[in-house]
């Protein structure tokens, strides 16, 4: 085990890394900025004094590199410094929201994944039939239409013209659960469309590029029975893959949230760091790339983890 | 409606009865299992679903019979080495190579095709539909239709420079990183890591929410968020050609890293590096279509697809389709630039199943 556990820190620890360096690179890019902070918030019109005072407010006045660990500090923490446009905390905007982005994932992954790994194997299995080719002209198509393309068909058939659903999703506190999972119901099914598309074509890659491996010919040229070559001998060796598959796909899902939640105004911190940029509110811009490229290195990370952990070659060391 | 019902059920039995007659058998198939399916759907939803089934199956035919035409005369017009080449493209692949043909000409024509301007204002918000505007108004009163027609100009123009920066940063650090090797390949390649390790799209919100919306923060952005990939792909086919022995003869010939890059590495690394190109362009074209739908795209009163969905938007609550159009223009191009993609991997590479 030792050699396993210590490839698990190595990537763990590379992980960290990363996430550091692009702590710093969303920090310093807002360094980059014509002028600084100050003057490019407050623009042309604003006198020297107004400038001058945003600029101790915000603490503009120290080095670059010790605000950024002053803010690196308070982010491990939870704490994001204070919006420019509203004067709030960024983090208690953030709080909620990032719940409700997390319940959407999650919905949307519960879902999509038990599909999509079941109707990516049945495609390597049934590959070049006509459902294979069904499966990949329909995923094709789903894979290649924007998000809201999908998000605004779902809500033209299921809210619009036969109102099943809600085409904006508004939370309150009091709901109670099936009316939640009711009222997101729609951006919900949209990230499953294209989470599925995506998950299912790497399952059936990855299955396809394992039954073509010599041992499982070799298995199937003894007179093994179909069934037992997949759940005995492919299995085993496809967990790596398959886990990799949804590892990565629910990154995807990170980036895919924000445009979706656009569509259903759903309040989520996509939502958020979209109209954050539209008003140029940095601390909250920051925050919310910074949360979502920590999760998508997380998922990223715990992909990794996952294909050392399953991979049988690692686990039974000669 | 009875007419129709009898004339549709006798023309797809027929049908049938031909293809069976003259042993087609896919065909017969095909058209006997649409009969049976429409018998259901006919019992079911009655005829108007029918005539549903009835649209959809002519849209796919003519799709189909499209693409097979088209083929048929590129193969004729090309010369034999590229028409033995064009004989394998399956339907979708030429369906694919159709639209892309479609659009270039609606691209590069705009100005003549289009009725009115893409700004010009000719009506009220929100129009329906008449005699000058076939597809009605948009919210300030301009000709949906012309701007769907320039938006073909402006959106796939844009994707395109944005595509060709990114791949040309990409794919030449990477055939530079594969020759030189050593720390500048190595450094390259961390950098690599760090852009793709953040999602695309949050990236790019970041940096736009810095830089503003100009076009060229746009091309430049989109272009350095995703020529990591082509780096990547550039380096790998770079890095398996740079140990063969005819580059060795090379360097030995004494040629300089241009020069291998140039005749020697170039050459036997184009076919993976198209189909990459086309890939590419899918991404770069979806992630500038949801920028521009997010409002931070080309900005008004340019007119582009992805903003044109969100600005008319409010239509869909009415249950009118007209503004998925422009979506659904994004996805058809996404789509053909796929099809003709999975054609060249499948003939270039190892991914021929068995």
């Amino acid at each position: 085990m030792g050699k396993l556990s210590r490839l698990i820190l190595k990537r763990l620890g590379l992980g960290l890394i990363t996430i550091l360096v692009v702590s710093v690179l969303i920090f310093f890019a807002v360094e980059l900025l014509p002028g600084d902070i100050a003057e490019s918030v407050l623009g042309q019109g604003a006198t020297e004094e107004t400038v001058a005072a945003m600029r101790e407010q915000l603490g503009l006045g120290r080095p670059a590199v010790v605000r950024y660990f002053e803010w690196l500090g308070g982010a491990v923490q939870g704490d994001f410094g204070v919006s420019l446009v509203s004067g709030e905390r960024v983090s208690a905007a953030i709080s909620d929201r990032f719940v409700n982005t997390l319940f959407l994932a999650s919905y949307a992954a519960v879902i999509a994944v038990p599909i999509s790994i079941i109707l990516g194997v049945f495609t390597a299995l049934y590959r070049n039939t006509i459902f294979d080719r069904v499966a990949n002209v329909a995923t094709l198509s789903t894979i290649s239409s924007p998000e809201f393309f999908l998000g605004y068909i779902l809500i033209l058939f299921l809210a619009v013209r036969t109102s099943m659903f809600p085409a904006i999703s508004s939370l309150s506190g009091s709901m109670s659960f099936a009316d939640l999972l009711q009222r997101t119901f729609l951006p919900m099914l949209t990230l499953v469309l294209v989470v599925t598309a995506h998950m299912m074509r790497m399952t059936r890659a990855a299955i396809i590029n394992l039954l073509a491996s010599p041992y499982i010919e070799m298995a199937r040229l003894k007179g093994t029975p179909p069934w037992k070559v997949i759940v005995k001998h492919a299995l085993p060796n496809a967990w790596a893959p398959i886990i990799n598959v949804v590892a990565l796909n629910l990154a995807y899902l990170i980036t895919g949230v924000v445009l979706v939640e656009v569509v259903f105004v759903y309040p989520g911190i996509g939502q958020l760091l979209v109209d954050a940029v539209a008003k140029r509110d940095f601390p909250v811009v920051q925050a919310c790339c910074l949360i979502f490229a920590a999760t998508f290195i997380l998922l990223n990370l715990a992909a990794d983890v996952g294909a050392i952990l399953t991979n049988p070659r690692l686990r039974h060391p000669k | 409606m009875a007419i129709f019902v009898i004339l549709y059920y006798s023309a797809l039995i027929g049908a049938s009865c031909l293809a069976a007659y003259y042993n087609k058998r896919s065909a017969f198939l095909l058209l006997f299992s649409l009969t049976l399916v429409s018998f259901v759907l006919g019992i079911v939803g009655g005829p108007s679903a029918l005539r549903t089934v009835a649209i959809f199956a002519g849209a796919l035919a003519l799709a189909a019979g499209t693409s097979y035409a088209f083929r048929e005369f590129l193969i004729q017009i090309t010369r034999p080495n590229t028409a033995r080449e064009l004989r394998t493209a399956p339907l979708t692949a030429s369906f694919g190579m159709f639209v892309i043909f479609a659009y270039t000409i609606a691209g590069i024509f705009a100005p003549w095709i289009a009725p009115h301007g893409e700004a010009e204002v000719i009506g009220q918000a929100f129009q329906p539909p008449d005699q000058s505007m076939i597809l009605g108004a948009d919210q300030l009163g301009r000709d949906m239709f012309s701007r769907i027609i320039y938006g073909a100009r402006n959106s796939v123009g844009l994707a395109l420079m944005a595509t060709l920066l990114a791949f040309a940063m990409g794919a030449f650090a990477g055939l530079y990183a594969a020759v030189r090797g050593g720390i500048f390949d190595q450094i390259l390649g961390r950098i690599a890591d760090v852009i793709m390790s953040i999602p695309s799209l949050i990236f790019a919100l970041l940096m736009l929410s810095i830089f503003g919306t100009g076009l060229h923060v746009i091309v430049i952005v989109v272009a350095i968020i995703y020529s990591p990939r082509v780096f990547r792909l550039t380096r790998a086919v770079a890095g398996n050609i740079v140990v063969m022995d005819y580059i060795e003869a090379a360097k030995l010939r004494g040629e300089g890293n241009w020069y291998l890059i140039r005749k020697e590495i170039l050459p036997n690394a184009t076919a993976p590096l198209v189909a990459e190109f086309g890939l590419e362009f899918c991404f770069v074209f979806l992630l500038i279509a949801g920028l521009s739908f997010l409002g931070l795209g080309i900005q008004p009163p340019t007119a582009d697809w992805g903003s044109m969905v969100r600005e008319n938007a409010t239509l869909i609550s009415f249950g009118d389709i007209t503004p998925l159009i422009p979506a659904a223009a994004i996805a058809l191009l996404t789509v053909a630039v796929n099809f003709v993609v999975d054609w060249m991997l499948f003939r270039s590479s190892g991914l021929k199943e068995q």
